[in-house]
């Protein structure tokens, strides 16, 4: 199945792993709450390896709406970067559409602080209920459509949990070729 | 209409509803006669006779008469004359979801008592899924949800946390039978055991991974611990997420396929097994996986009926009772194989009475020890499960199941029971006899144990003053340089003043408590990475410590807290080696 995916320059990515040990990224991708708290899941990974330096700067920025995204340092984290992306939860309305608009606000976030990698989980999948056939289809279209046009990032990962995710995230890309 | 007047959440609660309907569920909606038998079964409605709205019928009327005016002809024509009653609003949605989180523990005693048939149990996790689905739930169940879909267990255990707690438990097995052989092995391919955990052992219990690794490596056993996929557990039982229940299983099953291996042992979990073995090839769609399920307890049995390992019962000579977990004996039948065992392995073992499939819920089943806003109804309604207890007149409660462990003991604690729970694993690993060749020589023990905490600097903080004793006296015993702090404010002071190492840290204490210090401890870059261990006789309080938005404690503790535990949990804390590593 294909893990590849090259646009002009560019290169979409899949990958089985754990994001916030993925090295070599300017910038990981976690999928936040409105309230900014790290919380459990990722959220536990960012705070634990990233020290409360990340906490600290969400802070200062306090709450956000869905389809925001907040960049912070990554702490002690090796990325430079996280980008706090609020994406829709729990089957609310409209989803589809806001999680296309959060994932075309984390690529232009990324363009915006010139990160040349950037690394994303299967967004909104598992825990807040997006359909993962949804989340594929849906990030990885916006992507391949954001790298077409922009000078960065140069490449776009998506570090899935497992094989499940894995699985359809490679068959939308297929679709994709 | 009914379905315009829907907020968007209660919509999509019933739409889901609708996909959920297979027959078990509709036989279990329609049949009840409401006559009473179930809540004579029920230990909720046992404590609290006076309330009707415990009753497992009452709770699944609630879940019945959505059903009812959305889905059951009657309801739909007839709603007053079958009490059929639509979900509205968010506020109802919040209604139920005190119900089916807050009055229930998802046990089935009340279902085995059914005349009719009705699985009450099934139909409330169907019903927790449903507002699962909607983000209406526990802020524990969402934490420990998120925590098993993305860090890929229920305590969200880091992967590199996992791993160097198995390489220094590893260290220790290594050093105790002075054998290279003697390790964990990771990821070995062709194993005949993979060994799938509770990540409670790796948190806060990492003695029963120890016991376990005995056990196998005096067996001469070929096995192997995965590096991935290792948590048996799973939250989708007692959340309803079956989309949940189907990935966890998914990960540990493909794992042992990758490994090639022969078996896949859980060890005792209750839930765990049921999950893993029963529940999982349904949720996950993949079929019965192509290899063989036991529970550790069926390994143990066949290691000593085969002669593989050689026990004493003389060495567990206290009086035992035994505790058939929920998921276990209810659900999955199993009960006779656990007492074969433990007959092998005490000199007095008495039964609990009512017992097997019959017995009363420890009261922490169905995730309840994750839902602290229920905390008192909980152990208002543990006064059964605390008179089973005492009625046996024994001391030591032996369980197979990692949660009643939490359960039994929360109820012990609050009762002022003064027992010990402990597991078939542990009592194996006590009664096992060292062969010849691997006898440890007295003097390796010695050097072994010498001071393994020299150089260690430990902030103990406690009010109580007979607490602050103990701790600092064991500590100072393993070699470490103990100072003492009797409230919050003095603690702060002296982790700036002092940079200890470690600090135990009581959270009820007057003045400033110790969420607060913690969290200003966590605030302070200067004192930011002090490691922390909470030390608790308030369960309760767990969750104000691990919501807070700050990096979450090393450590976490019950009170009581005995010697071996304490320094077990501060020298994995500390990541220590045994100071004379490798042999």
């Amino acid at each position: 199945m294909l893990n590849e995916l090259r646009v002009n320059e560019k290169i979409i990515r899949l990958m089985v792993g754990f994001i916030t040990d993925i090295q070599n990224m300017d910038g990981i991708v976690y999928y936040a709450r409105p309230d900014l708290t790290l919380g459990a899941g990722f959220g536990t990974a960012i705070s634990t390896q990233g020290g409360p330096k990340v906490q600290e700067e969400l802070k200062k920025t306090g709450s956000a709406n869905i389809t925001d995204v907040v960049v912070t340092g990554g702490g002690n984290l090796q990325a430079k970067y996280i980008l706090h992306a609020v994406g829709p939860r729990f089957q609310e309305e409209d989803s589809e559409e806001k999680l296309e608009a959060t994932t075309l606000n984390v690529l232009r976030k990324a363009e915006e602080h010139k990160l040349q990698k950037i690394v994303f989980p299967a967004m909104g999948a598992g825990f807040y209920g997006i359909p993962l056939e949804v989340s594929a289809r849906v990030t990885l279209g916006v992507a391949r459509e954001f790298l077409e046009k922009a000078v960065e990032p140069k490449e776009v990962v998506f570090c899935l949990r497992d094989s499940r995710e894995l699985k359809v995230f490679q068959e939308n890309l297929q679709k994709m070729k | 209409m009914a379905q315009n007047a829907r907020s968007h959440k209660a919509s999509k609660v019933v739409e889901r509803m609708g996909k959920k309907l297979n027959r078990q569920m509709v036989g279990s909606l329609v049949g009840c006669v409401h006559c009473g038998m179930c809540a004579e079964s029920c230990h909720y409605v046992l404590a609290n006779p006076d309330d009707p709205t415990y009753a497992p019928a009452y709770k699944a009327d609630q879940i019945r008469k959505i059903f009812k005016r959305n889905f059951d002809w009657t309801g739909k024509i007839f709603p007053w004359w079958v009490h059929a009653q639509d979900v509205r609003t968010d506020e109802d949605l919040e209604k139920l979801k005190d119900i089916v989180f807050g009055k229930c523990t998802n046990c089935r005693r009340c279902s085995l008592n059914c005349p009719m048939g009705v699985d009450f149990a099934t139909i409330n996790r169907m019903a927790r899924g449903l507002l699962v689905s909607v983000g209406v739930m526990p802020e524990g169940v969402a934490v420990v949800s998120k925590d098993q879909w993305e860090v890929g267990n229920q305590m969200g255990v880091l992967p590199q946390d996992y791993l160097e707690t198995i390489e220094w438990l590893s260290d220790e097995l290594e050093n105790e039978f002075k054998d290279t052989a003697a390790r964990i092995p990771i990821d070995k391919m062709d194993a005949d055991v993979v060994y799938a955990i509770n990540p409670r052992e790796v948190k806060y219990d990492p003695r029963t991974i120890s016991d376990a690794a005995r056990i196998f490596y005096l067996a001469g056993e070929n096995w192997t611990m995965p590096s991935e996929g290792w948590d048996m557990t799973n939250f989708g039982l007692f959340s309803g997420d079956d989309e949940l229940g189907g990935a966890v299983v998914q990960r540990v099953y493909e794992k042992v396929i990758e490994l090639r291996g022969k078996r896949l042992v859980l060890s005792e979990c209750g839930h765990g097994y049921r999950s893993t073995r029963c529940e999982g090839p349904n949720w996950s769609g993949t079929g019965v996986p192509p290899f063989v399920i036991e529970s550790s307890v069926l390994t143990m049995l066949r290691y000593i009926k085969e002669g593989r390992i050689r026990v004493d019962k003389e060495k567990n000579r206290a009086a035992v009772t035994f505790h058939d977990s929920c998921n276990n004996a209810r659900s999955c039948g199993f009960y006779e194989e656990p007492r074969e065992l433990l007959n092998l392995l005490v000199t007095d073992f008495r039964e609990m009475y009512p017992n097997r499939a019959e017995n009363f819920c420890c009261t922490g089943g169905g995730g309840a020890m994750s839902m602290s806003e229920y905390t008192p109804q909980r152990l208002k309604s543990a006064i059964i499960k605390a008179d089973q207890l005492k009625a046996t007149g024994v001391k030591v409660v032996v369980t197979s199941c990692h949660n009643c462990v939490d359960g039994l003991t929360d109820v012990i604690r609050h009762y002022k029971l003064g027992m010990k729970v402990t597991q078939l694993v542990n009592l194996t690993a006590n009664a096992l006899v060292i062969p010849e060749k691997v006898v440890v020589p007295v003097e390796a023990l010695i050097s072994v144990v010498t001071l393994p905490l020299q150089g260690f600097k430990i902030l103990v903080v406690d009010d109580e003053p007979d607490i602050l004793t103990f701790l600092a006296a064991v500590l100072e015993d393993q070699g470490a340089t103990v100072i003492q702090a009797a409230d919050g404010e003095q603690a702060l002071a002296l982790t700036i003043q002092e940079k200890p190492d470690l600090v135990t840290l009581d959270l009820s204490m007057p003045g400033k408590n110790g969420g607060y210090v913690f969290e200003e401890i966590r605030n302070n870059p200067e004192i930011a990475s002090t490691k922390v261990c909470i030390i608790t006789g308030k369960p309760e309080l767990r969750r104000l410590i691990y919501e807070r938005p700050v990096a979450p404690p090393e450590g976490y503790l019950d009170k009581p807290v005995n010697e071996e535990t304490l320094l077990t949990n501060i020298r994995m804390i500390l990541e220590l080696k045994r100071p004379h590593g490798h042999a």
